[in-house]
């Protein structure tokens, strides 16, 4: 008995941490989202009903279907790359070479970095004056003038995404060289005894044994890119005219240039129950898939 | 006889186009903090800097207060991650050896749920609370929501690194008199020294790098951290990329030299949690 209460009195830190500055806030802001709550009248302070979504979606300036275009657009220009590109790196990682550990380290940093910074760094690299991208176009000779990446409503939405697949490449390269690493060698063995070419044993060995990993990751980093507005706000902050707007960045929008809470806050509600519902849709459908293999 | 594969060549030059990649934007903000102010904007660039000038960084620190922010950042940085370490280690302790199972589960669903709240929809109402309380342009406060922050995902780290210690090292322990704060502080602690290290470098990485919070919780100009101070050079008139770029390296240093140091450790522990990038 005595041994429960000590585990217990040791989980109180953590849980007050989350409590306090987590879930009451996530409450109280699902609660905002239905409050008139702007910051600079807060005498008007009051419940509104489903006022704040509708303002956000009947929004003249802004609207909201190409806010939603946008995002679904930045979600999956990302993923895919990121998820391709980390696989293939990982499976390239996978047998040791000479320098494994040190190259791992070098392909794999940008995961520490800001994605701020990193929106900052390639902001520069696409800078419309005196960029790298232009000065290697120019110099191959694709462009003779330079153009502005960041400020062309055709290119801005591609131009942010690179940065972003760039960003998130290590992360799906660490989750799944671990994954790949965890593959018994005697089920590569017995694919080989069975006349499988390396082909066959990916298909047949490796995806169904990792799988488990490649469905956590992917659905994990849906919601990381949905809720990552750092790199866009560094880069065109939306612009230009809101072709790179997403949820995420005009939720920043509404909270620190116009004060509105209570829009600011609708907006987060609504990311996190079509979140919510793709995460269900989506472990159904893998769900259904595992059953149709069997 | 086997043909000769052109797998291992192939592969190579896969390889070397992936560390080209990732490492060219680096080089390249780098290379720009060392170019003169002129040299920056004059095309065809300069792929390689005709001499290194340390110009840029002189700038940083003169005419902005880059210093203090470096510092403010540390500190803040420092303090909350060794505190969501200390705390992280309680609750996985606690988490990996609890034994109501029903209790645990539902434990184990609060900590992972928390991965998929956005940090901005918590900004509002934590900035609302702060007013009441009078904690807005408090560095103390904001450290506290950067451990709530991350304590989630350090507890299903720590967890996870228990959970590879058998229980019977700790019965030896209380066998031999130990209570259990001892036998965790002197028999298992030390052997899961790697673990907290995870922690430690996992917690450093996402405080030192969070913007938003710490825009809309500090207000003072002293007590900015480095990339409030970054956001702050980007002004209506455009960006001056000399002192940004030197500032954007300063500020990429840090989470680098951490990764450097506890890359091993912080592998082991995402896979362990195999949770938030």
């Amino acid at each position: 008995m005595m041994e429960k209460n000590h585990y217990r009195w040791m989980l109180v830190p953590a849980l007050l941490f989350l409590l306090l500055f987590i879930y009451i806030p996530v409450a109280r802001g699902a609660v905002m989202a239905f409050q008139h709550y702007n910051l600079f009248d807060l005498s008007t302070l009051r419940f509104n009903g489903l006022d704040n979504f509708k303002a956000v979606i009947t929004d003249k300036n802004i609207s909201f279907a190409q806010i939603l275009l946008n995002t679904v657009v930045w979600l999956f220009g990302s993923l895919i790359f990121q998820f391709v590109l980390g696989f293939g790196l990982a499976l390239l990682l996978r047998k040791p070479f000479a320098g494994r550990g040190l190259y791992t380290a070098f392909v794999f940093y940008g995961w520490a970095l800001s994605g701020f910074a990193i929106g900052l760094t390639w902001a520069w690299l696409f800078n419309g004056q005196a960029g790298l991208v232009n000065d290697l176009l120019i110099r191959i000779g694709i462009l003779k003038q330079p153009i502005g990446f960041l400020s062309n409503p055709r290119l801005a939405m591609m131009s942010v995404i690179i940065p972003n697949i760039w960003y998130g490449v290590p992360f799906f390269g660490i989750m799944l060289l671990a994954a790949l690493q965890s593959v018994p060698n005697e089920l590569y063995e017995a694919a080989v005894l069975d006349g499988a070419g390396s082909v066959r044993k990916f298909v047949s060995v490796t995806v169904p044994y990792i799988k488990p990993t490649i469905v956590s990751t992917i659905l994990l980093r849906t919601m990381w890119i949905v809720n990552f507005p750092d790199l866009i706000y560094a880069m065109t902050n939306g612009g230009p005219v809101n072709r790179t707007n997403i949820l995420a960045t005009q939720m920043i929008n509404k909270v620190f240039k116009e004060y509105d809470y209570g829009q600011g806050s609708a907006i987060g509600v609504i990311i996190m129950v079509l979140l919510f519902v793709y995460a269900i849709l989506y472990l159904k459908i893998v769900e259904d898939s595992k059953e149709e293999l069997l | 006889m086997k043909r000769r594969s052109p797998y291992p060549i192939v592969r190579f030059i896969l390889l070397a186009l992936y560390l080209l990649g990732a490492i060219f934007p680096l080089y390249w903000i780098f290379i720009t903090s060392l170019k003169g102010p002129k040299e920056i904007y004059t095309m065809p660039l300069q792929y390689l800097p005709s001499k290194a000038s340390l110009a840029s960084y002189r700038k940083l620190f003169s005419f902005s207060n880059f210093s203090t922010y470096f510092r403010n950042s540390l500190v803040i940085t420092l303090i909350s991650s060794l505190l969501a370490m200390a705390v992280s280690i309680f609750s996985g302790f606690s988490l990996s050896r609890y034994p109501v199972k029903r209790t645990k589960g539902i434990l184990q669903l609060v900590l992972y749920f928390t991965q998929t709240i956005p940090t901005f929809i918590i900004m509002v109402p934590i900035f609302t609370m702060f007013t009441k309380l009078g904690w807005v342009d408090r560095t103390g406060a904001l450290m506290l929501v950067y451990v709530a922050t991350v304590v989630a995902f350090s507890t299903i780290m720590s967890k996870g690194f228990f959970d590879r210690i058998p229980t019977s090292l700790e019965e030896a322990a209380r066998i031999d008199g130990c209570s259990m704060f001892q036998s965790l502080w002197r028999v298992i602690l030390p052997i899961t020294r790697p673990g907290m290290a995870a922690i430690f470098c996992f917690a450093f990485i996402n405080i030192w790098n969070e913007l938003f919070l710490a825009v809309m919780l500090l207000m003072s100009n002293d007590k900015m951290t480095v990339p409030v101070a970054l956001n702050s050079f980007i002004s209506k008139a455009g960006i001056s990329w000399d002192v940004m770029s030197a500032g954007i390296v300063i500020a990429l240093l840090p989470t680098m030299i951490v990764f450097g140091f506890g890359q091993r450790y912080i592998v082991a522990g995402l896979t362990e949690g195999s949770v938030k990038g």
